[in-house]
């Protein structure tokens, strides 16, 4: 990549302005560009170049300042909510938002934890991985129980479109045919460790409706001949992925969608721009481009194209989507419906259980899997007896034990230097992940007085849990601790957590698709209801959060809304 | 001040572990004394003593520390928490990534460990024999007359501080324990051993 494509002001109308480049960002403007398509991609924050940007990479503990953890005063001054999430350390800091520029509120009585990461290649630097298809009992969920409004898309549209993406990207995981979480395209699945391959078979006899999977994720296991060509490399297994991979063996925008878009020739981005507002025509009723406030020297400027497509993250892109008013849409740009902003959705992570694992103390594991066992959603079929609606997926962690968990033991001196040398015993945990269900009432607004330093009105949260979500936190416990029993575990703790939505870090909904121009804000193919030229593809565009990561289904969309977008500009209806 | 020097008598049982060591490994070795042998013939003589005050620690504090650090992980095969100065980076690390409240409560752990030794032996806790040290913070660790569970709890704050310097140093992650910074890929079942030592590598993870 050369310096040439970074661009600061520009009079050229390009054929689309993408605004993000996170891993929606990304595909969107691989799309264009590889479709021949000129593409302007607006960034917020610095760039990142991939390999040398990675400051904070393959370094040990002892040569970091404070062994992985951050100052104290530096957590005050700038990262006090960033630090809440779990990637957060010495070596990551950087790639997260300083809290102190990017004020937001709560209403009084909520809370919400807003992870940022505003510099080229957003989250996708950050993010965990993860990758899931939604299934049909996904799309169908809204109508079977008739909570939220009906996906306008089911798995036959956007199938096809999970198998490209997911070629592209490499996902590591196995077939396994499952009538709740499709199979993708797949790359080799990351091995399980004997106890937990044992843990799996005690499972399968006492659930066998429960059946326990490597997780699938976004790594190169096996790296095709399009990935070599990508410069990637197979996943070395350091597990820190968080600081950036020289290796690329994750995907990110940068290792995967960047280097595809640029090789077109077709990709200028412009970095340092945060997007204030949609430039909209009343007249021909398009959006023509974006004003855009400079990240460092707050100066304005405009940028301009044939569509645009807001990948700014579910609550950045209505965050500019609502900030964008004209006389024909007072309360934000397409919102003829009403609905953007509202049906805010994250996942719950509230509820876990662990115990240990006997035995098998001659066998040990050696690298850092980046990925763990995944328990799909198995409350996937609507149920009245059940106490709640929807349901939850199961995470699995494993580990042997070692000094960070043994220091407490009594002891002094050789002996305990000595046990604590030694791999202790195995421990293995379940941690849920729940759905989240779309309700009208947890939504953002733009704070009425409030505003940043780029003279952007400032986000005000008002989101909380439900019962159903606090009810389903509780079987979830229950139901981790009954399968850990099944499994033979000893010294089993469950636990359930109250905590706000956010840390999830699945913000989903607030510009939900659908049929209906009344109730939702986009149609089937992400693109606005109101305004032709105007496609929101990020997890704003969700109508149901379902209990799966939500990234590779970003991606699909995104793909597959650039698709329809081009044969719609083809075709002049764009 | 003064250094508790190292009686002869333990000069020449250190030469004699230390070439069993070598001849044996330092594992095996240590495994044909009992713990506490081995531990008296490496009494610990200071090598990483501080001059100057540091962060939140007094010099006097900072020497005290460093004795604590060599009672709970001494020098073995492997060089001990004091000789990588686990108690110059505990002050560092206090000051800059724990609260006014765990540094208090260090601080007065300090206080109380130099206190209770001076009330047990009439001299200060570095002064004290290496048996008594040991017995003493022993103890301390189990809560056992005249310590109290608090500051049991609060003891065990320490061995934590002094167990993260440690084994996040360089000798500690990468010699005491296995360093594995580019795995290559991950195996989910690979032979082990008790006489081998579990992964320093954790990644961010720490």
């Amino acid at each position: 990549m050369t310096e040439s494509i970074y661009i600061n002001h520009s009079k050229e109308v390009y054929d689309a302005i993408v605004i993000g480049s996170g891993i929606s960002g990304g595909w969107a403007a691989k799309e264009f560009c590889e479709r021949g398509y000129k593409t302007l991609m607006i960034e917020r924050g610095k760039v990142v170049e991939h390999r040398k940007d990675y400051i904070g990479e393959n370094k040990a503990p002892w040569q970091q300042k404070h062994r992985t953890k951050v100052d104290n005063l530096l957590i005050e001054q700038r990262y006090k909510i960033q630090q809440q999430c779990y990637a957060f350390n010495d070596a990551t800091k950087h790639f997260f938002g300083n809290d102190r520029d990017l004020p937001y509120a709560t209403k009084e009585g909520t809370n919400f934890s807003w992870i940022r990461a505003n510099q080229l290649g957003g989250k996708s630097i950050l993010w965990h991985r993860q990758s899931y298809r939604l299934g049909e009992f996904d799309f169908t969920a809204n109508k079977l129980d008739g909570y939220g409004n009906d996906w306008p898309i089911r798995t036959k549209d956007i199938d096809s479109w999970y198998s490209h993406v997911e070629k592209h990207a490499g996902i590591s995981g196995a077939k396994e045919n499952l009538p709740n979480l499709p199979d993708s395209e797949f790359l080799p699945a990351f091995e399980m460790t004997s106890p937990e391959k044992h843990i799996q078979k005690k499972l399968a006899q006492a659930y066998p409706d429960r059946p326990m999977v490597m997780g699938r994720a976004a790594h190169l296991t096996e790296p095709s001949a399009l990935h070599v060509s990508q410069g990637r490399v197979q996943c070395q297994a350091r597990n820190e992925c968080q600081a950036g991979c020289s290796f690329g063996a994750y995907f990110s925008t940068q290792s995967s969608t960047l280097p595809a878009a640029a090789a077109t020739n077709n990709l200028h981005i412009a970095p340092n721009s945060v997007v204030h507002s949609l430039i909209y025509d009343e007249k021909t009723n398009r959006v023509k481009g974006v004003k855009v406030i400079d990240n460092d020297d707050l100066t304005e400027r405009e940028y301009f194209a044939n569509v645009v497509f807001v990948c700014a993250s579910t609550i950045g892109s209505t965050q500019i989507l609502m900030n964008t008013t004209s006389k024909k849409f007072p309360n934000g740009i397409g919102n003829s419906s009403g609905v953007l902003g509202h049906y805010l959705m994250d996942h719950n992570y509230n509820a876990g259980a662990s115990g240990y694992v006997e035995g098998f103390e001659d066998e040990y594991y050696s690298g850092r899997r980046p990925t763990s066992p995944y328990i799909p959603n198995f409350y996937y079929k609507p149920d009245s007896k059940r106490k709640f609606l929807r349901g939850y997926a199961l995470s699995g962690y494993i580990q042997r034990e070692n000094w960070q968990s043994n220091y407490s033991q009594d002891g002094l001196g050789v002996d305990y230097k000595n046990k604590l040398r030694q791999a202790g015993k195995w421990k293995f945990g379940l941690g849920a992940q729940g759905e989240m269900l779309p309700r009208f009432e947890n939504q953002m607004r733009l704070h009425p007085t409030l505003k940043d330093k780029w003279g952007i009105p400032q986000i005000e949260f008002d989101c909380r849990f439900s019962q159903n979500e606090t009810d389903m936190m509780d079987d979830a416990a229950e139901q981790a601790e009954l399968m850990l029993k099944a499994a033979g575990l000893t010294g089993i703790n469950k636990y359930v957590t109250r905590g706000a939505p956010g840390l999830a870090i699945h913000e989903l909904g607030t510009a939900r698709m659908g049929r209906d121009p009344k109730t939702s804000f986009l149609n089937g193919f992400n693109q606005s209801h109101d305004i032709p030229n105007l496609f929101v593809t990020d997890g704003s565009s969700f109508c149901s959060s379902a209990v799966q990561n939500p990234s590779l289904t970003f991606m699909a969309l995104t793909a597959r809304a650039v698709d329809y977008c081009t044969n719609e500009m083809k075709a002049k209806r764009i | 001040m003064t250094i508790h020097s190292t009686p002869p008598e333990h000069e020449s049982r250190r030469k004699f572990i230390k070439g069993l060591s070598i001849i044996l490994g330092g594992t095996v070795a240590s495994g044909l004394l009992t713990g506490n042998a081995y531990a008296v013939a490496m009494t610990y003589s200071p090598t990483q003593s501080h001059s100057t005050a540091g962060k939140i620690f007094t010099v006097e504090q900072l020497k005290l520390l460093e004795y604590v650090c060599a009672i709970v992980i001494p020098k073995t095969a492997t060089l001990g928490a004091a000789e990588v100065d686990t108690h110059g980076f505990i002050d560092s690390q206090l000051y800059h990534c724990h609260s006014k409240q765990t540094q208090n409560k260090i601080m007065a752990l300090l206080t109380d460990i130099d206190e209770m030794a001076l009330s047990a032996h009439s001299a200060a806790f570095i002064k004290l024999s290496y048996d008594q040290q040991f017995s003493l913070l022993t103890k301390l660790d189990i809560g056992d007359k005249p310590f109290s569970q608090a500051q049991r709890t609060d003891f065990k704050s320490l061995k934590q501080l002094i167990c993260f310097g440690y084994y996040t140093s360089e000798v500690g992650a990468s010699q005491e324990l296995r360093f594995d910074a580019i795995p290559g890929g991950f195996k989910g079942s690979i032979p082990y051993s008790k006489d081998q030592a579990s992964w320093g590598s954790n990644a961010l993870f720490y």
